[in-house]
């Protein structure tokens, strides 16, 4: 504290050297600012290194549909045929511009391509499994025979025979058939047709448009131009027939456009609330001073923390700079304590007492914000940094800057508020006891409600949904499948083959569970190689002891219904050749390398295949038991990823919130030695915390990301309210301290629990806690702290 | 994504395969042909622009390497304007498909299956269904779209059409279709394959603008 005093001694006839040294300060600041480079992702609020969520966050991202975009076409009219709606799929298709849209398809594309169809059968040997063996089993009686045979023979007498001649002849027993069943599980639309070579949903009244971009998900100057391109597209859409399109890009627009105009909204609520109190409580220019504070130590924690990490978060920056709106309150105490304080030695003296609260009030925070740095998410240990950097140059600043720029009030006389109110309490101790009761029933009341509070970590919550978008969404889901919302399997290995063994194993546990629907994998149509000999080895097995047999019938059969001896030698041709293995490069050559490439991913490591499942709670568990024992296999789902997200950031809270308590515990301990101080100086944060949970709980709202950090607002000011709370009550000297809480807590709520107006949820979350924890942790500090201990005189 | 895959969660089998094999014939050049013929398909046109309603009896005799013999077969044709009709074959086998607009239904008496289809669903039977239609219509601006066609004689009329498709071009060599005196229907139709087989289908006894049975266009019981 000398140290301080003399500090102030020495220059007080030297305030050019510390104004220019503030501005060599702020110019090397601002050429840093200059370099600072922000990254829009919210991968920073998700836990990185080697958890289990960074793990499973990485691979959803590899989701088909994730990244792209896809246009759901409606006719609304009940006189839009499928025809009109294709050629207005066409019309939009042409109008969107090839420099945002990209590989853009309206359908599978390559319809023509017929090698497919004619190669297929040639495959059977390697895509036929045990199952399909007995399958063709059970159809090699003489009596289903005979009833193909006649089927084959009524179909090329009619008009279609002649296009199906060649194929009854290489398969007069349709055993094609299973082949080309494999077929179907690449089909990542679960409910789509086909029309004219366009995807075209099951009731014929929606079409889709599919392309990629180039376009961030998160640039929200590219999604607008990408979203106004679409719109100027759409527009020519005839009457009855809409579109919708659906990607991050329009959450992002419709995020940045909320928050531009919540941000209007608060900044002028806020800067009316701010304007009110320096009239009524300040009425002086050199409180202005106090209100710069929080704005230079926000430009010192930025250069800080560009320093250390090179890039920082978005997400950091926009939380840091609300987070650090705490510093105000280090600056407000000094301005009171030396402007309206009393003290018989001096304003050295006042300086020195209202150090020691200033001090320990700004440890404790920066403990609060020292536990983060053990935070599992990469974007909290960055906003550590940033605000331990913030804290520190507030505190310099208010202890040795601010003393010299704040002059002395005109009525130091005056007394305090508080001064009054303690003799309220002494000449009225009913009051006391009123005050008292009524802080111990919100406190009861909260921990009841708090019991309620559950954590959210849905992504999707911590951004603004609109419903437009959300319902367009949902239709789409409803119209073609939930085709953006599946859990992935990921075989993964070094090599090709070996990745593709491991699907194999994927695809047998997915047999065990019957296989339900909706699943999209490679490994029915492309089995490993080793897959495929074994398969090789049961067909010839299989067909060893029954070719002489089938024979037979056929030719009895075939006689029956006038087929010639040779008719079906092309079958028999293909069932004697030596078969051969399908490969990627044959998939590819079928027409088939898109599906190829979503669900067969070359990775630095090696290669992974993609399975897509139904995000089902009870397939996921089975199957992630059977897959703990095969390391090469890793399960996705989103919906557990939510849960594990929860759990995480559960753990985490709960760990800064211990962790932070006993370091504030320690630091209150260091400075009061006494155990009675000590809890008296905790009462505003406890009761700010629990009233912000049991409000919450309450009013049915869930803790998500955003809460968990602004509480650190409350942890951070409860504390110091409680300090000089306990430090006024000890001192002699008259520091003005429930003037400073006062209005710290008013600014406090009318900053940043303006934020409570705002229609974006993150906004609002933290407008929230900070209206629920200051709203209860200033009353409690002014009138609760001295109703159990007054000031001693 | 890629392809046929998606039509296979629904149609899998020949149908697909028939589809890739016959369809897409769109968008194909029209050819120019001699003053003569061209006066003359104008003259089928006028013919058969009053046609209502046609019924006809047909023998088909399919030439295929794959049976042993020649296969005969009878049936029964029927046509209602503008997109009804009947293709039923009596004899060997009681089989064949009735058409009503976009909806059809097909039956076979060997395999005991009856089904119902949409040619939007079918590319198949909607391709059987227009071209029958074609010639059921005389609709000669369609067929020059599709055939380069040649006169082989003016009396009667029997043009020979060679298909303009690759895909087509690939199974069918051409086509010779024969009029009747009137010009007003179609009496036989030759189709020859690439490989050599062909079918002949011969209508007899053709009854244009007649009154159609109020059960034409149903299926029958078998």
């Amino acid at each position: 504290m000398s140290l301080i005093v003399s500090s102030y001694q020495r220059f007080q006839q030297r305030r050019g050297w510390l104004i220019l040294l503030l501005l060599l300060l702020l110019a090397f600041a601002g050429w840093n600012l200059s370099q600072l480079k922000v990254e829009e992702s919210i991968t920073a609020m998700l836990p990185d290194g080697t958890s289990q969520v960074a793990h499973d966050f990485k691979l959803l991202q590899q989701a088909p549909f994730a990244r792209q975009i896809v246009i759901n076409l409606t006719a609304t009219g009940s006189d839009i045929s499928s025809d009109q709606l294709l050629a207005a799929t066409d019309v939009l298709q042409k109008k969107l511009p090839a420099d945002l849209f990209l590989n853009v398809l309206n359908g599978p594309g390559k319809m023509a391509n017929g090698a497919l169809f004619q190669q297929l059968g040639d495959y059977l040997p390697v895509l036929l499994d045990a199952d399909d063996l007995q399958h063709i089993d059970k159809k090699l009686t003489a009596e289903e025979i005979d009833r193909r045979l006649a089927n084959d023979f009524a179909q090329l007498i009619q008009p279609q025979g002649m296009a199906l001649k060649g194929q009854i002849r290489r398969d007069p027993l349709q055993l094609e058939t299973l082949a080309l069943k494999k077929l179907a599980y690449l089909n990542p639309i679960p409910d789509v047709r086909l029309k004219n070579g366009h995807f075209l949903s099951r009731n014929g009244k929606n079409s889709l448009i599919l392309a990629d971009t180039l376009i961030p998900m998160t640039d929200s100057v590219g999604a607008r131009k990408l979203l106004t391109a679409f719109e100027n597209a759409r527009q020519g859409l005839p009457d009855g027939i809409t579109a919708d399109l659906i990607s991050g890009h329009p959450y992002t627009l419709a995020n940045a456009d909320t928050i531009q105009a919540d941000m209007k909204l608060v900044l002028l609520v806020s800067g009316l609330g701010i304007l009110l109190l320096f009239l009524v409580f300040l009425r002086s220019l050199r409180a202005l001073v106090v209100y710069l504070l929080p704005l230079f130590s926000m430009v010192a924690a930025l250069v800080a923390a560009q320093l250390w990490f090179g890039t920082l978060s978005g997400i950091t920056v926009g939380f840091g700079a609300v987070l650090l709106g705490i510093t105000i309150d280090f600056g407000l105490h000094v301005y009171f304590a030396l402007r309206y304080g009393r003290s018989q030695l001096g304003r050295e003296q006042l300086l020195k007492t209202v150090s020691r609260p200033v001090l320990f009030g700004g440890l404790t925070t920066l403990a609060a914000f020292g536990v983060l740095l053990t935070s599992a998410l990469p974007g909290q240990r960055q906003l550590a940094v940033f605000a331990i950097a913030g804290i520190l140059a507030a505190l310099a600043l208010a202890l040795f800057y601010l003393p010299h720029f704040i002059g002395t009030g005109k009525n130091p006389e005056v007394s305090s508020r508080l001064l009054l109110r303690r003799h309220i309490y002494d000449r009225n101790p009913a009051l006391r006891i009123m005050v008292l009761s009524v802080w111990l029933i919100v406190v009861i009341f909260s921990a009841v409600q708090a019991q309620s509070l559950s954590i959210n970590a849905e992504l999707r919550q911590l951004s603004y949904l609109p419903a437009k978008l959300q319902q367009a969404e949902q239709h789409l889901g409803e119209v073609w499948g939930q085709m953006r919302s599946r859990a992935l399997i990921f075989a993964s290995a070094e090599t090709l083959e070996g990745a593709l063994q491991a699907n194999d194993v994927v695809w047998q546990q997915l047999q065990k569970e019957h296989v339900p629907q909706g699943v999209v994998s490679l490994a029915p149509l492309l089995p490993s190689q080793q897959t495929q000999r074994q398969r090789i080895t049961g067909w010839e097995d299989f067909w060893e002891t029954r070719q002489a047999t089938v024979r037979d019938l056929i030719r009895v059969s075939g006689e029956k219904y006038h087929f010639s001896a040779n008719a079906f030698d092309p079958f028999w041709d293909r069932l004697n050749r030596t078969p051969t293995l399908i490969t990627s490069a044959r998939v590819k050559n079928w027409g088939l390398d898109r599906a190829l490439d979503s669900l067969l991913l070359k990775t630095d490591h090696g290669y992974q295949i993609l399975t897509l499942i139904p995000d089902d709670p009870r397939l996921v568990g089975a199957l992630d038991t059977d897959f703990s024992s095969h390391p090469e296999i890793s399960l996705v789902s989103q919906r557990r990823f939510s849960q594990q997200l929860s759990h995480e950031i559960g753990v985490d809270f709960s760990r800064f919130i211990s962790y932070a308590g006993v370091a504030v515990v320690f630091l209150l301990l260091l400075l009061f030695r006494r155990l009675r101080e000590v809890l008296l100086a905790l009462l505003p944060v406890l009761t700010g915390l629990l009233v912000m949970f049991g409000g919450m709980g309450w009013l049915g709202l869930e803790m998500n990301l955003f809460n968990v950090v602004a509480s650190i607002l409350i942890i951070g000011l409860g504390v110091d309210y409680g300090i000089f709370m306990v430090c006024h009550g000890q001192q002699e000297e008259d520091l003005a301290s429930s003037r400073a809480i006062l209005i710290s807590g008013l600014t406090t709520l009318v900053g940043f629990g303006a934020l409570v107006l705002a229609k974006h949820p993150a906004l609002h979350s933290i407008g929230l806690t900070v209206l629920l924890g200051i709203s209860t942790a200033v009353p409690t500090a002014i009138l609760v702290i001295p109703a159990f201990r007054p000031k001693r005189h | 994504m890629d392809c046929l895959i998606f039509l296979l969660k629904d149609n899998i089998g020949r149908t697909m395969k028939c589809f890739l094999l016959t369809c897409l014939f769109f968008m194909i050049p029209v050819l120019g042909s001699a003053d003569e013929l061209s006066n003359l398909l104008g003259e089928l046109k006028t013919a058969a622009a009053t046609t209502e309603t046609l019924s006809s009896p047909f023998v088909q005799e399919k030439y295929l390497d794959i049976f042993d013999e020649k296969l005969l077969s009878q049936g029964q044709f029927v046509y209602r304007k503008p997109d009804q009709l009947r293709w039923e074959l009596l004899s060997p086998v009681a089989s064949g498909f009735i058409l009503q607009g976009d909806k059809g239904e097909r039956w076979n008496s060997l395999s005991h299956e009856r089904e119902s289809f949409s040619v939007k669903n079918d590319p198949v039977m909607g391709m059987i269904a227009r071209q029958l239609l074609a010639w059921a219509q005389v609709d000669l601006d369609w067929l020059q779209q599709r055939y380069r066609m040649e006169l082989v004689t003016s009396e009667p009329v029997i043009l020979k059409l060679y298909p303009l498709d690759p895909g087509e071009a690939g199974f069918i060599h051409h086509l010779q279709v024969r009029f009747s005196p009137d010009n007003s229907h179609v009496t036989e139709v030759l189709m020859v394959e690439q490989g050599g087989d062909s079918t002949l289908i011969r209508f007899t006894a053709v009854k244009i603008n007649a009154t159609l049975p109020p059960n034409a266009f149903q299926v029958p019981n078998f």
